[in-house]
Parts: C-alpha cells; sequence; structure tokens
C-alpha cells in the first residue's frame, strides 16, 4: 500500500528532480571531476590532481585581480543592505502612499540586467555623462573623470550601477520581516519605558535576524550574477580592474576553452562562498536561516 | 487576486488587468500594421523651386540611402513641368535628397527621415536652387 | 504610538525615488534628444525630440525576431515551470519516505548559483544535442526552487478535508492536482508566471553559452550585440534600451503584487 501510493508521489517529484539533478548537483560533481584533470574535447581526459590548482594559486596573477576585485564587490552588499534597511524603516512608517515609494524603488530589480549596464555605462559615460555632468556643474572637478576607463573608478562604478539595482530587491525582503514583527511587541515595550532607539535595537534588530542574513546570502550569490552587469559595462574593465571570478571563468571557459582550469576556478570560488555563508551563520548565532520544517 | 465567484467565469476572465492591457497592446499592434501596410508605396515626392521661388523643370534630383553609416547614392529623378518629382525609395527609412540643374544652381541636401521602410512621404518645404558661386569661398 | 512628523520622511523617500527614477529619465532623454547626443552640456530637457532613432533600431538589428525568440523561450520556460513547480509543489505537501532528503537537495540546489555549473551545463547540452535550439535555452530554466515553495506553501492552505472527500471520490492524485489544488491556488500560479517570465526573459548569460547562430538570439544578447556594433556612438541603442525595459517594466507594473508576494514568500522559506 505504502509503495503504491508513494509511487505517483515520486513520478510528480520526477522531472523537477531530473532538472535540478542534471543542471545543479551534476554539474558542480562534474566541475569538481574537471578540475582534477587535464581533458578538452579533443582529447581524452588525464589526471593530473592539483596542478590546475597550482596553477590558479602560484601562476596566475589574474585569478588573485579577479578574487580581490570579487571580494571588493561582495564586501560593498553590507552597505547596500543597511541603506536598504534605511528605507525600509521609511516606508515602513505610516505614512500615505508608500506602496508608490515601494514601486518605485523595487522598480530596478525585475529589468534586464543587460539594459541596466547600458544606462549606467550612459550615466558613467566621460563627455556627457550625468554623473560628470553634475560634477562639473557642481564644481566638484575641473575634468570629467572617465569613470569605466579609469583603474581606480572603474570597480567602484560597476558596484554603485549594482547597488542601484539591488537596493529594491534588499529593501522588500526587509519590509517583509519589518511587517512580520508583531505590534505588540512594541507597544509592550512602549509601556515599560524603553525608549526608540532601545525598541530598535533590542527588538527589530533580533528579529530581523533571518531577513538581514538572506540579504547577506543573496548580496554573495550577486557577485556570481553580476555576470551580466560588467560583462556589458566594462568586459572585465581597463586591463582587469573590473574583472570578477564569474567573468574570469566565462572567459577561460568560452573564449580561451580551457575548461578544466575554468572548473577549477569555479570549485574554488564556490567552496569559498559556501565557506563564507556557513561561517556567517555560525557566527550569527547559528541557524540564523531559519528554514521552516514541517 | 479575487476570487470572487459570484461574476460570470467569462467575466472574471475578460474583464482583468492582464487581458485589457496586453488586447490594448495588440489592438494598437494590429492598426499599426494596418497603417504601414496601406501608405508603404514608396513614394518620395517634393518640388523644386529657385530662390524666387519659382517652380524649376528639368531638375535633376539625386536620392541618397544611409548605409551603415555613410550615404550612397541610389536614385535618380527629373522635375516636371510644375517643378514636381517622384522617385521611388524602398530601402531605407534614412534618405538624403538634393536637386541641382545647370545654370539655376544646386540645392543643399535635406535629410529625410522616415518612421518605417517605403513609407510614401511628401516634402514639406521645397529644395531650393541656390546659384553656386564662381570662384568663391 | 507618538506621533511624529511626516514630511521628513517624505522628504528623504522623494530624494531616493528621484535618484532610482534618473537613469530611466535621462535614457528615455536621450533617445528621443534632436541634438547630437555628445553636445556637451547635454540638455535636461530634450531639444527637438524625434522618434526616428527608434525606427533605427528597429531596422539595425532584428528586433522582431530576437523578441519572437524571447517570446517562445519564455513560454516554454513557464509553461513547465506551473506544470513541474504544481507536481513538486505537491508531491512535497504528502508525507513519504525519503521526503526529508528531498527538501534538503532542493534547499541546497537554491545555494548553487546558476554561473557555477554553466560549463558543465554546457557540455550536457552539448551531449543531448540541444545547442542552439529553443529546448536547449529553455530547459534549465524550467523548474525553479523558489516557485516549487510557493505552490507548496499554496497547497498546505488546501483544507485537508477537501482532499480527503476527493480521495474518497476516487480522483487519482493527478486530478485532485488539477481539479481541487489548482483551483484554488490561483496567486501562486499567477507568482510562478510572473517570477518563471521575468527570469527566462532576463536570462543572457545561459543565451549567450547555447546559442551559435545569429537567429536563435534572444533580446537580452541582440541588446549587447547591438552595443557591440554600434558603441554607443548613437542614440538609437538607447532607443533600442528602451524598446527592450518597456514590456519588462509594463508587466512588472501590472503584476507587482504577485512578483513582490512570490519573491518574499518563497526566498523566506529557506
Amino acid at each position: 500500500m505504502r509503495i503504491r501510493s508513494a509511487l505517483p508521489i515520486w513520478c510528480f517529484l520526477a522531472p523537477s528532480l531530473v532538472i535540478f539533478l542534471l543542471y545543479r548537483v551534476l554539474p558542480l560533481a562534474w566541475n569538481l571531476v574537471l578540475s582534477f584533470q587535464d581533458w578538452s574535447p579533443l582529447k581524452a581526459a588525464r589526471w593530473v590532481g592539483l596542478s590546475q590548482y597550482e596553477e590558479m594559486l602560484f601562476d596566475d596573477e589574474v585569478f588573485w585581480q579577479a578574487l580581490w576585485n570579487t571580494v571588493i564587490f561582495i564586501a560593498s552588499a553590507p552597505i547596500a543592505v543597511l541603506l536598504a534597511l534605511g528605507l525600509a524603516l521609511l516606508v515602513n512608517a505610516d505614512i500615505r502612499g508608500r506602496n508608490i515609494y515601494r514601486t518605485i524603488i523595487f522598480i530596478s530589480y525585475p529589468l534586464m540586467t543587460v539594459a541596466v549596464a547600458i544606462i549606467w555605462r550612459w550615466m558613467f559615460e566621460e563627455r556627457v555623462g550625468l554623473i560628470n555632468y553634475v560634477a562639473r556643474s557642481l564644481n566638484l572637478v575641473t575634468q570629467p573623470i572617465p569613470f569605466l576607463n579609469s583603474f581606480q573608478w572603474a570597480l567602484p562604478s560597476v558596484i554603485a550601477a549594482n547597488t542601484w539595482q539591488m537596493l529594491g530587491f534588499y529593501m522588500i525582503i526587509l519590509l517583509t520581516g519589518l511587517q512580520n514583527i508583531p505590534e505588540n511587541l512594541y507597544e509592550a515595550a512602549a509601556i515599560d519605558g524603553a525608549s526608540a532607539r532601545r525598541r530598535f535595537w533590542r527588538i527589530t534588530v533580533p528579529l530581523l535576524k533571518p531577513s538581514l542574513f538572506l540579504c547577506f546570502v543573496v548580496g554573495m550569490l550577486n557577485s556570481f550574477a553580476s555576470f551580466d552587469l560588467v560583462y556589458v559595462m566594462t568586459g572585465g574593465g581597463p586591463g582587469r580592474a573590473t574583472e570578477l571570478l564569474v567573468t574570469y571563468i566565462y572567459k577561460l571557459g568560452f573564449v580561451q576553452t580551457r575548461f578544466d582550469y575554468a572548473a577549477a576556478v569555479t570549485v574554488f570560488y564556490f567552496a569559498l562562498l559556501v565557506a563564507i555563508t556557513w561561517s556567517a551563520n555560525r557566527l550569527s548565532g547559528g541557524n540564523a536561516g531559519a528554514v521552516e520544517r514541517d | 487576486m479575487r476570487d470572487d465567484f459570484d461574476r460570470p467565469l467569462w467575466r472574471r476572465l475578460v474583464v482583468n488587468r492582464f487581458v485589457v492591457v496586453l488586447g490594448a497592446i495588440a489592438l494598437a499592434i494590429v492598426g499599426w500594421n494596418a497603417y504601414v501596410a496601406s501608405y508603404s508605396g514608396g513614394r518620395v515626392t517634393g518640388r523644386v523651386t529657385d530662390t524666387a521661388g519659382e517652380p524649376v523643370a528639368g531638375a535633376s534630383v539625386t536620392l541618397w540611402v544611409l548605409n551603415f553609416t555613410t550615404y550612397v547614392e541610389k536614385a535618380r529623378g527629373v522635375t516636371d513641368a510644375d517643378g514636381r518629382f517622384l522617385i521611388i525609395n524602398r530601402d531605407s527609412h534614412n534618405l538624403q535628397l538634393a536637386a541641382e540643374k545647370a545654370g539655376v544652381g544646386r540645392s543643399r541636401r535635406v535629410p529625410v527621415r522616415l518612421y518605417f521602410r517605403a513609407q510614401d512621404v511628401e516634402l514639406r518645404e521645397p529644395l531650393v536652387l541656390v546659384p553656386t558661386s564662381q570662384g568663391g569661398s | 504610538m507618538r506621533r511624529y512628523p511626516r514630511w521628513p520622511i517624505h522628504m528623504a523617500l522623494l530624494t531616493v525615488s528621484v535618484l532610482m527614477l534618473l537613469p530611466f529619465y535621462w535614457v528615455v532623454k536621450t533617445s528621443v534628444s534632436g541634438e547630437n547626443i555628445f553636445a556637451y552640456p547635454p540638455s535636461v530637457i530634450p531639444k527637438s525630440p524625434h522618434l526616428f532613432y527608434y525606427v533605427d533600431a528597429w531596422y539595425y538589428i532584428p528586433f522582431a525576431r530576437y523578441f519572437v525568440n524571447s517570446i517562445v523561450v519564455s513560454s516554454i520556460a513557464v509553461v513547465a515551470n506551473v506544470i513541474l513547480n504544481a507536481m513538486a509543489g505537491y508531491a512535497l505537501t504528502r508525507d513519504f519516505v525519503g521526503k526529508p532528503f528531498v527538501l534538503f537537495l532542493f534547499l541546497s540546489c537554491m545555494m548553487i548559483p546558476f554561473q557555477a555549473t554553466i560549463i558543465p551545463a554546457y557540455l550536457i547540452t552539448g551531449r543531448l544535442g540541444l545547442l542552439d535550439s529553443y529546448w536547449g535555452l529553455a530547459l534549465p530554466q524550467c523548474s525553479t526552487i523558489v516557485c516549487i515553495f510557493v505552490f507548496k506553501g499554496s497547497f498546505d492552505a488546501v483544507p485537508r478535508s477537501l482532499v480527503d472527500a476527493a480521495r474518497i471520490d476516487g480522483l487519482s492524485e493527478w486530478r485532485i492536482i488539477w481539479k481541487v489544488m489548482m483551483p484554488l491556488a490561483k496567486s501562486a500560479i499567477a507568482t510562478n508566471v510572473i517570477l518563471a517570465f521575468v527570469w527566462s526573459w532576463n536570462n543572457f548569460m545561459w543565451p549567450l553559452i547555447v546559442t551559435r547562430s545569429a537567429d536563435m538570439q534572444t533580446l537580452p544578447l541582440g541588446l549587447a550585440r547591438f552595443l557591440s556594433y554600434q558603441e554607443d556612438t548613437t542614440g538609437a541603442l538607447y532607443a533600442f534600451c528602451v524598446m527592450v525595459l518597456a514590456p519588462g517594466v509594463l508587466l512588472f507594473l501590472l503584476a507587482q503584487r504577485e512578483f513582490i508576494q512570490g519573491l518574499t514568500s518563497g526566498a523566506t522559506k529557506g
């Protein structure tokens, strides 16, 4: 009886499971295997142990530059989350038209990242971009800054564009978290004489931890997903100034066709992300991800 | 989404924001295509006058079309007794026209931009033949 | 609650809103501007606006072809998503052997970004013979875990008595999904449709990897290709950009409730 009633359930799960196994689990494993091999589509595979990793860590300057850029990119996410927290608190206030504000701030998120990249390329344009125009009009600079062509400004420009796009998403997550905090907690604390600041730090922040952790995880995964933005906006930057690990992986795999080496970089990158996420989870008291079990 | 079961099913399916907006867009697209189809004869017409405003007959009019980044000469026409000309263009939406007649002068190159290829268009301003200066600047 | 002045909040939010909308305005202004777009200082209000850049954009790059490609791929992804996710979501509402394992598998797959799988995914698609085809483009996007949990949440809310009554009436599991669960899960379906459509519509990296021929490219690729052909020397690029953004903005404005609901409910489940 159990087998009979379980079979249709597995049939229902099967198509989705197949897709995830085929396009998530299997690729991860294949990447791992590839990273220990010397392989190209034209010849047979050969096990070479850790030599791909050795090349990556000791012989490859581009890798270290890309890693550094990625770290900076990830480190900019908390700034965006803090801004979004401020916005969420403002939008959560009891004002008229909060839904309009919410829509306006969120609208940049579901747009095509390629189009966002082109918009911001134009904003940062050296001769007639809006940023340069405002800076020169306010006499902040005398010469226009070649944002996307300069080694110092290229990565911050890309980060600014990315922040513009992600701000709405973080705000929505935090807003939902804020709205899930019961009102009576605040009222009870107010009756007990807690000031607004204490209420914020003792009630709001701890109860927002799951949402904040989710924003943190999304911010890290965003460094993967920013391929579109970097590829269209700068293509890797002047030299390698905006080369992220993900664009480097793409170039290794599909421009240089070094699938095995690209797999090694991918494995390293993914392992790094998992390690950071896991340790952040432990540091913030464990299970901040608040997975619902039923 | 509202699940109000007291409205009849067809009404719920039709009178909702998606169908209304997308339907309006579809209608606009059909309407535009009909307009394009009915006005796409490719007829480029206009007049050629001299500086006094008199129509010039027998002036030769040249049509250039944009090819990537430069304009290349594509067709020529001649004005009739009333100074009117007709050139057929089906290739491009970005044109330039100029007229000239020996002894009378030549006009400047006038850019003509269309909303769709082979659009029927009539120049509002006539092409004015200005006498070319002899040995001037 | 103590009353506090509202206007500083409005001021702050208005400033932020202007900052968020300014890039859009700037690009739209550039796409209709009649003067040379590289003239300095750039005018804030477009001088002698015209729509001819849009005509240029339409003809330089085959917008219609890319649009159709995107529509086809997104439609496949949306239909497959609704069907597959509903099935998986229903299966997750039942208890069965190995359920915790499946849940764990799904949740950990959420952590695997698509970009970490591109090389093997490309090789797999090649082995399946699906390179440069609509199915190859759509297949990895045919099911998303966020949407599975959206359906699961919606199905969990259906009263058990309804399901038991249907089962007593002899309906098979398949018909239970379609006759009992789905009509009550309209918002989950809408959320699924919107999320799946937007994610597959905006997807750039996968079509970049999988397509080989120019006429299988989707809209994001077309836009990037336009940029690489023309650089940014012409206002037609920005007209194309506006043409590409318009459906996305329109769809979002029509369906923002479902979109936001889907993101928050699906995301906070794990």
